[in-house]
């Protein structure tokens, strides 16, 4: 094997890849990326098994073949390496090493055999579909923060998508849950999705593809099966695993009647939340939304430091209410709420709050409370 | 007790009354207050089977030796007689409720440490009200009125020493340690008799001519720190009567667990399986004391090097009985493998981890 190829370009796609690799692995290769040069571009893949990366970039080729490099090593040392410098690789037949060249820096790697790399198992993509990237990153980014990290729930440790009729559209839907908040997002369904059986991708491919959309890609390419979910982003082709199980009904926890309704300023609340909050020491730290006409007041108390109080205008007719929430799931919440207000729907202080962003009927949120 | 004295060694903040209460025998009071053929015989509290330990023996069993923690065959041999009854915790929670009751009605400041004691801060009932060794003497009344039960209770100006108190003269006792008085009371006191000081801590202290709490009160704080580490800084102020500790109403606890020193390291697998076994059967105990659950179980292992392993797994449920521990902790001593240096201390303990933290916090109805 011997090439050349840029080092933007090199450093692209080993950045795309190198995240995939764990960085504490039992089996040595899969801490390995594997790097095959064909007639005119080199491919970069890497991978945990449960999830796989795989990238290429141009390159002169003098002579195909392939072998496999600790990718973390070979992504710190491409990113040491000047800017718009060119990075040789050469492996003679049957050296274990890797040359790397550029300028007047010389590198050996070890590498293990390209044979030997495991690749996960291939499945028919029954459903294909195409997808706006901007929509694709607004599914995530709406979503992911609510995302459960408990693993006795496995089920919950990803977005759900599933194809849905919102009145009268078909529509994609994307839900996230912990538990303790839940946020749902939709944008219309795209072609070809109408199949789409529901999925649940995990939390770490969910980061691994809102990554692959930085980089400007207008549309991505998904196609699914029944465990397997691919998302083509440019020239990266990310294939993971879903999560083998069942997302819960979560409709049944979204409440359809609440009628203490509250409309505030969003900037104001998040900041007041986020200053109120600051008084709590404890892990979750809890704030009081107390409404009355026309203003919510939200405090904090600490039994170790003190109290904190703010007020602010809001719309409010209901009557009134006091109402305890972990003021992280509040600012994780107000984060993703882009519009100048948000309305707050809530029944009682024990009861399921829905959250909406008026300027964005394709969202909704739904926050339990804290006793406070 | 009434006035502030002049020569208090803690003079700079207001005296504090503190009474630290302890029911007498508690697990097997209850049994033999509810079953009259028990009255007057040696009884012990606890699992019957070949691994049962003694959870609590009555002052009858006490008389043979019999000791709370003790393995069941052990205190057979002891008390022959001795009469094994299986725990109703039930029955233990309704009389905790009871005292409970009781003592919120003197002060809100009750930090209960299990079932059957607690701490109470009674300073602002005793400023111009009955004073503390009264309002001590009327809850022992309350109590033994409302359950037929007897309790000890201690009488001091802070936590450490209002609990050394209510071990003096019990069962059905009363003392109190003035401030005057505290700092010639803690010089006899021998050091094994400060909270924390366990078998090998009093070795090391032994060591170095360390016996009562007078040569505590002689040595510099550094130099028990730099013999004891953190924990010879605690033991400093001790010794000291220092201890403003706040008594809190309502802690949330988030672990418990129970470590062991060794006097002497133990090596290989079998000798510490055998440790943790028994760190099992201990933690067990006082989880169930507690009423404390959690799902997560650490083993902490700390080398003859100092350095300190910890291996944690968590379950989809709260950790149940001393069986589970048991087969738990003892995976988690064979993964990755048994250490191969020797081991100088073993720790066993259950926590709440970061998602099941905050019981205020509540869920959907997924």
């Amino acid at each position: 094997m011997k090439l050349s190829i840029e080092r933007s370009a090199l450093l692209r796609s080993l950045g795309h890849v190198q995240n995939v690799v764990e960085r504490r692995t039992t089996i040595p290769i899969l801490s390995n990326v594997k790097l095959e040069a064909r007639e005119g571009t080199l491919g970069l893949t890497a991978t945990d098994m449960d999830l796989s990366m795989a990238a290429s970039e141009d390159a002169a080729v003098a002579e195909p073949g392939a072998t496999t490099v600790s990718a973390h090593l070979l992504f710190d040392i491409v990113r040491k390496l000047p800017d718009d410098c060119t990075v040789e690789l050469e492996q003679r037949p049957d050296a274990t090493e890797l040359a790397l060249r550029a300028g007047r820096s010389a590198f050996t790697l070890q590498t293990l055999p390209a044979d030997e790399f495991p690749a996960m198992k291939e499945e028919q993509l029954d459903v294909g579909f195409s997808i706006a990237a901007a929509q694709l990153a607004k599914l995530i980014d709406k979503t992911r923060f609510a995302i459960s990290t408990e693993e006795t729930r496995y089920y919950l440790n990803g977005i759900h998508f599933h194809a849905t009729r919102g009145g009268a559209a078909a529509m994609l839907r994307a839900v996230a849950t912990d538990g303790h908040r839940l946020a749902r997002v939709e944008v219309p369904l795209p072609e070809g999705a109408e199949k789409l059986p529901p999925v649940i991708v995990p939390r770490k491919t969910v980061g691994e593809v809102r990554r692959l959309l930085e980089d400007g890609a207008e549309t991505v390419q998904v196609g699914v099966s029944p465990s397997r979910i691919q998302f083509v982003v440019g020239r990266a082709i990310l294939l993971s695993r879903l999560i083998d199980g069942t997302f819960p009904d979560y409709e049944r926890v979204i409440p359809t009647g609440n009628e203490q309704i509250a409309t505030i300023p969003a900037k104001a609340f998040t900041t007041a939340v986020d200053r109120v909050a600051t008084i709590s020491t404890e892990k979750a730290r809890a704030v009081k939304l107390a409404f009355s006409d026309g203003q919510v007041v939200v405090s904090a108390v600490s039994a170790e430091a003190g109290r904190a109080v703010e007020e602010i205008d809001a719309e409010y007719n209901g009557s009134p209410l006091e109402i305890g929430f972990n003021a992280r799931y509040v600012l994780d919440m107000m984060g993703e709420i882009d519009g100048e207000t948000v309305r707050l729907e809530m029944a009682s202080a024990a009861a399921p709050t829905v959250t909406r962003d008026p300027a964005d009927s394709s969202t909704l949120y739904v926050l339990m409370p804290m006793r406070v | 007790m009434q006035e502030d004295h002049p020569s208090c060694t803690v003079a700079t903040a207001p005296v504090r009354r503190i009474l630290h209460i302890d029911m007498d025998a508690f697990y097997a009071a209850v049994e033999q207050r509810d079953d009259p053929a028990l009255r007057g015989l040696p009884v012990a509290v606890g699992g019957g089977g070949p691994r049962g330990v003694v959870t609590t023996a009555s002052y009858e069993a006490r008389a043979f030796g019999v000791r709370s923690a003790m393995p069941g065959a052990v205190a057979r041999r002891l008390c022959p007689g001795l009469v094994f009854v299986r725990p109703r915790f039930d029955a233990y929670r309704a009389v905790s409720r009871q005292i409970r009751a009781i003592f919120l009605a003197w002060t809100p400041l009750v930090e209960p440490l299990s079932l059957d004691e607690a701490y109470l801060d009674v300073t602002d009932a005793a400023r111009g009200g009955p004073p503390a060794m009264a309002i001590a003497r009327r809850i022992k009344d309350e109590i033994r009125a409302a359950t037929g039960l007897s309790a000890s209770a201690g009488v001091s100006f802070n936590k450490f020493l209002a609990k050394i108190a209510s071990g003096l003269a019990k069962p059905d006792g009363l003392s109190v340690i003035r401030p005057e008085r505290a700092i010639a009371f803690l010089a006899a006191l021998p050091v094994e008799r400060f909270h924390g000081v366990g078998p090998a801590t009093a070795a090391r202290l032994r060591a170095h001519g360390i016996l009562r709490g007078a040569d505590l009160q002689a040595r510099a704080e550094a130099e028990l720190v730099a013999l004891l580490g953190r924990s010879g800084g605690y033991f400093w102020r001790m010794a000291q009567a220092q201890d403003d500790r706040p008594v809190e109403p309502e802690r949330r606890r988030r672990s418990l667990s129970v470590e062991e020193t060794f006097a002497v390291d133990r090596r290989g697998r079998e000798a510490l399986a055998a440790e943790v076994e028994a760190l099992a059967e201990t933690l067990a105990e006082r989880l169930r004391r507690a009423e404390f659950r959690g799902r997560t179980l650490t083993l902490k292992i700390k080398l003859d090097d100092f350095r300190i392993l910890t291996r944690r797994t968590t379950l989809p449920h709260p950790v149940a009985d001393a069986a589970e521990i048991r087969t738990i902790a003892t995976a988690l001593l064979d993964r990755p493998g048994p250490p191969s240096r020797p081991v100088r201390l073993l720790g066993l303990g259950v926590s709440i981890g970061d998602a099941e933290a905050d019981a205020r916090q509540l869920a959907l109805a997924l």
